[in-house]
């Protein structure tokens, strides 16, 4: 078979391919590695590692809170005990159970009508701030939602569809309120007419109440910290 | 044309697809793999466990201490137990604690322009004040004297708003600790809060302090359903 001048021009493409393929492994390698994807990917790991080595230090801290106090166990620290043991609670230092109720919240799943604002049916944060608030006012004496406590620097922020409470925690729908507290009480202040659960199925958000015999709710794993606020009429100390 | 250069133009093609096919899957790698604000929430919940991480090494650290004590003797333990309620107590908002913060001044309009009832303060103002309050960083908060605590409610009683069980009106003089920068722009931001506030009439004043001082809460805690799980 004689050279023909197509057989060099075949010869020239064939060259170009391949350089053109060493080209295109070597860039998809490259993307494969870019900062960015990396970068969300040691964070996450960072994230986790992180999480898993403060749970292990809050077990430790409630682990040496329940030794001091078993070491401490004089009768006649009974009384300090007893306010250590209630002021724990309040700060959400502690896990608490007993009666309560659970309430469920979820956005509306009725059609929304043409020319009907659909933002009018879903769920706000500050119908969440209300649900807490009258539970609060029917003497409830801890509170979570979805697990999380809610304390006196609590916040509840809408963002989209999820919640931001206590410092950035992500929540999502369903969200259930616990509260331990007078069942009776929460209940009947909770669905008192033109009440919390009025004003919600008003716009079909959807409610729904239980009785829990025996409700636990976790601590805050750490409690937010007082960066400017301090104890007044106390001389700061040195770190 | 012959054969062997069917055979050549047939290679080529079949190498230019599969040229094809790699490049595709690149791209559509590289557009879902990158949110640059998911990388950004994980910075942040990272820096926050980080700081959690922190606190809790210097916790860790202060209880060795109070164990090692409380080990000595009935002195030493009680002085532990003293120090341990101390801490609770300034958690739990059972301590008067100052520091820089705001005063926010809140007032019904005057009565003149007041034509009805909606232009009126209500307990459901009052609760978005403190909620974007604490959201922005608030340590303490007080409202008329009031220390929210956990517990404490904001309701409408009337004319009156009830908080703490205690009644309360207008106008309200809310006290919060933190940072005053923060919790200052965080109600001013535009179509924020106090926007909202002053196109409803409420007469609404903020005062940065070098130092506020909000009160303890002032009545006695009782807990008579919910009891501390014990535990190991």
């Amino acid at each position: 078979m004689r050279i023909r001048p197509f057989h060099i021009a075949l010869a020239l493409v064939g060259l170009v391919m391949g350089i053109l393929l060493s080209v295109q492994f070597r860039v998809t390698k490259e993307t494969m590695r870019t900062p960015q994807i990396s970068r969300v990917q040691v964070m996450a790991s960072k994230v986790s590692e992180a999480r898993a080595e403060r749970d292990k230090k809050q077990d430790q801290v409630n682990r040496m809170r329940a030794d001091l106090d078993k070491i401490a166990g004089g009768a006649e620290l009974g009384p300090l005990r007893e306010d250590l043991k209630s002021a724990r609670i309040e700060a959400g230092l502690t896990e608490v159970s007993g009666p309560g109720i659970e309430v469920t919240l979820n956005d509306s799943n009725a059609p929304v009508k043409p020319g009907e604002n659909p933002n009018l049916y879903v769920l706000h944060d500050e119908d969440i701030l209300r649900v807490l608030n009258e539970l609060r006012a029917a003497g409830a004496e801890a509170l979570a939602i979805n697990g999380q406590r809610v304390l006196a620097a609590t916040e509840i922020r809408c963002t989209g569809p999820t919640i931001l409470i206590n410092r950035n925690q992500r929540l999502t729908p369903p969200f259930v309120i616990s509260a331990i507290g007078n069942q009776d009480n929460m209940i009947n202040s909770l669905k008192m007419r033109s009440g919390v659960v009025d004003y919600l199925q008003a716009f079909n958000i959807q409610v729904s109440i239980k009785r829990i015999a025996q409700i636990n709710i976790p601590p805050l794993p750490v409690n937010i910290s007082f960066d400017y606020a301090k104890p007044t009429g106390e001389v700061q100390k040195g770190p | 044309m012959n054969r062997s250069m069917y055979l050549s133009i047939g290679i080529v093609t079949m190498i230019l697809g599969v040229m094809l096919a790699v490049q595709f899957r690149t791209n559509r790698y590289i557009e879902q793999s990158v949110p640059a604000d998911r990388a950004q929430e994980l910075q942040v919940e990272l820096s926050k466990l980080e700081k959690d991480n922190r606190k809790l090494d210097r916790e860790i650290e202060d209880l060795m201490y109070k164990l090692e004590q409380a080990q000595k003797g009935q002195l030493q333990a009680q002085a532990a137990i003293e120090d341990e309620l101390k801490k609770a107590r300034i958690h739990a908002g059972l301590v008067t604690v100052s520091g820089p913060g705001i005063e926010v001044v809140m007032d019904n309009p005057p009565s003149q322009s007041r034509r009805n009832h909606v232009f009126i303060i209500r307990d459901e103002d009052l609760l978005r004040m403190v909620n974007e309050l604490r959201g922005a960083g608030a340590e303490a908060i007080s409202i008329n004297g009031q220390r929210m605590i956990s517990t404490s409610e904001i309701r409408q009683a009337g004319s009156f708003i009830n908080i703490n069980l205690e009644r309360t009106e207008p106008p309200f003089h809310i006290l919060a600790i933190g940072s005053p920068e923060k919790l200052k722009s965080a109600l001013e931001i535009s179509g924020g809060l106090i926007d909202y506030f002053k196109d409803l009439g409420i007469v609404v004043k903020i005062q940065s302090h070098s130092s506020v001082t909000v009160p303890a809460y002032n009545r006695s805690l009782q807990f008579n359903y919910a009891k501390a799980v014990r535990k190991g």
